[in-house]
């Protein structure tokens, strides 16, 4: 029987302790992602305001500089507007933020920040397109900060926090 | 006429058009499509389009009505997608075209653009808020010019001064387009020489993305999108023309160019508005201008057996041609 407990002890604790650590990983990754989607809209910023590339070259371009889930986002976006399924590219933005959401560690605030793209990008004068991407940079870089503050204080908290979560749930099951 | 109008449209035209206003046209009769000129989009209004001289317009099911009560209403979100189409969803990158009012599509055809006009000072800036759409159809006709070719270039001659008076819509600019390729390749009798097309409104070459989308002839060089008076003695004085040709003058400065160019032993070929050599000296600058003798051939057009009917040439000097 002693077998038997312990090797529930061993998967109690791996099974929380990992939780734990992939819950301070995601929130590292988030304040890297975020800082990717920024240096890609800052990418796809110059594209448009200087060289006043079409946006699905412009993305495509765009999507070669950067990682993701920018990288996944950007390329999405361009396949869809070469496809010219008479789709526009509000609707292209949405779709392929929903296709990333699964594959990045970005919260639902991030996602609000950055449907806000889909009103206005392309559809304007190169003045409007750099007064929405300044209020974008601007949305970003406040999430990026209030990410990596989360960041900082939760990581040793969830990192930690499993296992102690684990050895807990395992003393009282005993 | 050499070219099938419904392929034209269905593969130029319908791609740019929003998934309702493309699916109404594709139930259209294939008939209706030969000699189309004109689809147009106006917010809240019927769609209309243009085939030969009458306005009609189609209903949900895409059945030809003259009663335009009858026709589909354009909404907002038919514009709206129309213009994301046109511009690659990417209005900034058209801002330029947008603030001259067309915006040109592949196959040259314009799109000409209605809504709310933004202004810089006294220039327009751009067009916001979009509420019309006008799709000018492009035809390439050649050899449409086959019969006052000989006018403009004589045998053994150098081409010759021509001024082609034509009401609007009556095919000046396919004419233009055709002697710009017929002098360029060269005819029968006489070789091909250097032609410069100054495309004010990028109508001649249908230039989309800096590639004339029109056949402007082997020798021939484009100044897209430039100012006529500018671009004439640009031409001069870098591309060594042998003909100039251009359309729809009437500026004082496109007048005082032209002068430029006769006197620098330039053949000018261009187009103005009217209907008759007698409208056009009733105009102060063109009649100065006709007067001078800097135009040795006049060369009338009509619709009255179709766009681009010749309907008289007058000689100004005794050259004539076989």
């Amino acid at each position: 029987m002693l077998w038997v407990k312990t090797l529930g002890v061993v998967l109690v604790m791996a099974g929380f302790g990992s939780y734990g650590l992939l819950g301070a990983n995601s929130l590292e990754k988030r304040v890297e992602q975020i800082r990717n989607v920024r240096l890609a809209m800052g990418f796809l910023e110059k594209e448009i305001n200087y060289l006043h590339t079409p946006l699905p070259l412009a993305f495509s371009r765009s999507a070669q500089c950067v990682q993701e889930p920018a990288r996944s986002l950007f390329e999405n976006c361009s396949q869809s507007l070469q496809d010219r399924q008479g789709i526009t590219i509000s609707e292209v933005w949405g779709q392929s933020l929903v296709k990333i959401r699964g594959l990045s560690d970005l919260n639902n605030e991030d996602f609000e920040i950055l449907q806000l793209v889909s009103s206005q990008i392309g559809m304007s004068g190169t003045e409007e397109q750099n007064r929405l991407f300044a209020m974008i940079q601007e949305q970003l870089i406040i999430q990026e900060g209030q990410a990596r503050r989360e960041a900082e204080a939760g990581h040793k908290l969830r990192a930690y926090g499993g296992f102690i979560v684990g050895a807990a749930i395992v003393l009282l099951l005993i | 006429m050499d070219v099938n109008d419904q392929d034209i449209i269905k593969k130029d035209i319908l791609p740019f058009l929003s998934h309702d206003i493309k699916a109404i046209m594709l139930n259209m009769k294939n008939e209706y499509f030969r000699g189309m000129e004109e689809i147009r989009l106006r917010c809240g209004q019927p769609l209309a389009v243009r085939i030969g001289d009458q306005d009609y317009t189609l209903d949900r099911g895409g059945r030809v009505e003259k009663n335009l009560s009858l026709g589909y209403r354009v909404s907002a979100e038919d514009i709206y997608r129309s213009i994301a189409s046109i511009s690659d969803n990417s209005i900034y990158a058209f801002e330029e075209e947008i603030g001259r009012g067309f915006i040109t599509i592949p196959g040259g055809h314009r799109v000409g653009l209605a809504g709310q006009i933004v202004l810089k000072g006294p220039e327009v800036r751009t067009i916001k808020d979009f509420s019309g759409l006008a799709f000018r159809i492009a035809r390439e006709v050649k050899d449409c010019a086959h019969s006052i070719i000989g006018y403009i270039y004589p045998r053994e001659l150098e081409p010759i001064n021509t001024l082609v008076i034509s009401a609007p819509r009556c095919g000046k600019t396919t004419i233009l387009r055709d002697v710009a390729r017929s002098l360029s390749l060269g005819t029968r009798w006489a070789r091909g020489c250097n032609v410069v097309v100054v495309d004010e409104r990028s109508e001649l070459a249908g230039t989309y993305q800096g590639r004339a989308q029109m056949d402007v002839g082997p020798r021939t060089d484009v100044l897209d999108s430039c100012p006529k008076a500018r671009g004439m003695i640009m031409a001069i004085r870098s591309l060594s023309p042998h003909v100039l040709i251009t359309d729809e003058i009437g500026r004082r400065e496109d007048i005082e160019a032209i002068e430029e160019c006769v006197n620098a032993g330039v053949a000018v070929i261009t187009s103005v508005h009217a209907r008759s050599i007698e409208e056009v000296q009733k105009r102060p600058l063109l009649g100065e201008l006709l007067a001078s003798d800097a135009f040795a051939n006049l060369i009338v057009l009509s619709r009255r057996c179709g766009p681009g009917t010749i309907e008289q040439v007058v000689r100004r000097d005794a050259l004539c041609c076989g």
